[in-house]
């Protein structure tokens, strides 16, 4: 029996992925392609593995696990479960039957733990600072934060006010803002897709 | 109840400490003695009037001088009574009621960090809305709106 011919075709630049538009892993997917039988034949690991292993030596491991890494972290962005002010409301509304913000992979998790994602949902006062930044700390790489309403982008209402901090962006690094007092959930939702477009220009 | 029944009640036990029982609609009156009979009224009008319970502590600055209040609330009569007292502006203190009420406890942190007025004898005097080493008390007269930068360098404690 001869050698199955294992076809690899590398992962989609960012240019194609712009041009199939909002998701691309439904068309096609960013990770190597392999003919279904192939897959059935009992050489396909080692030779997948011998051909995977030339091709990450060839391309560089950053330029092909990258993608790959990209697309399962974008799509299964996990914010913390919490709420600062009002905008927690429309937060909680977001992940309702309505608009179901997990069908984004996006599901909120009441561990910073097992979070990558911060949704700052609110005002944030200098009583609260140092434990916003705590669970920003506890949260493991790579991390993201969402200042989502007027609030936590520029202290909103309250900029001069004794009590709130102007902007969280004082105290941890912001990747997105969201207007809005507060913002619709279907703002939110578009704020977590302009993240996801960020992580997927993601290179190191 | 009615502000007579009160002055008879405590102007005997305070003597000239209580300066006035005043009529105040709404309420039972509105007492006005000096801070030195603070704990005095406290424990007359707890225990021999029956004001079970306190309803708010608060302050208030009147650029000479500072105004502590008190409202205080009977089951029994159903009414409202209003204790105030005032303190010097440079010398603002006044016995703690949480000998007397222990929800004062709360009340009298928040009025301390907000009006900057002391509470001797207090068990836990910190900050309670704000972090801890917050250097302003927001509500005097004298607290000026900071511009954002200068609020956050002198407001950052982390």
């Amino acid at each position: 029996m001869t050698s199955p011919q294992v076809r690899v075709t590398p992962p989609p630049t960012s240019e194609e992925f712009e041009l199939r538009g909002e998701l691309p892993m439904a068309q096609q997917p960013a990770v190597p392609f392999v003919e279904i039988e192939t897959l059935r034949t009992r050489e396909f690991l080692p030779a997948a593995k011998e051909a995977l292993s030339d091709w990450i030596a060839e391309e560089g491991q950053a330029k092909v696990l990258r993608p790959v890494f990209n697309w399962a972290g974008r799509n299964s962005l996990f914010p913390l479960h919490w709420g600062l002010a009002c905008c927690a409301i429309e937060f909680a509304a977001g992940f309702g039957a309505r608009w179901d913000a997990e069908r984004f992979g996006v599901v909120p998790r009441s561990s910073p733990r097992q979070c990558d994602l911060m949704i700052v949902n609110g005002t944030v006062t200098w009583k609260v600072a140092h434990k916003l930044i705590t669970l920003y700390e506890q949260m493991p790489e790579p991390k993201w934060v969402i200042a989502m309403g007027n609030c936590a982008t520029g202290g909103g209402p309250f900029r001069t006010a004794y009590s709130v901090v102007p902007g969280v962006d004082k105290l941890v690094p912001v990747d997105v803002y969201i207007a809005g007092c507060p913002p619709r959930p279907e703002a939110m939702l578009d704020g977590i897709l302009r993240l996801e477009r960020l992580i997927r220009e993601r290179k190191e | 109840m009615q502000p007579e029944d009160v002055q008879r009640a405590l102007g005997p036990r305070l003597g000239t400490r209580l300066s006035a029982v005043e009529a105040f609609p709404g309420t039972a009156g509105r007492v006005r003695f000096l801070r030195e009979a603070a704990l005095d009224v406290f424990r007359a009008v707890h225990d021999d009037l029956g004001f079970l319970h306190l309803s708010l502590v608060g302050g208030v600055d009147w650029v000479d001088h500072r105004e502590v209040f008190y409202v205080v609330w009977s089951d029994d009569a159903k009414q409202y009574l209003l204790l105030s007292t005032d303190v010097p502006a440079n010398d603002a203190h006044v016995e703690s009621a949480t000998a007397v009420w222990p929800s004062a406890n709360w009340h009298e942190r928040e009025t301390w960090e907000l009006v900057d007025i002391g509470f001797d004898h207090h068990p836990d005097l910190r900050h309670l809305l704000m972090p801890d080493g917050y250097v302003f008390h927001p509500l005097l007269r004298s607290f000026k709106l900071h511009e954002p930068e200068e609020l956050e360098v002198k407001s950052r404690h982390v």
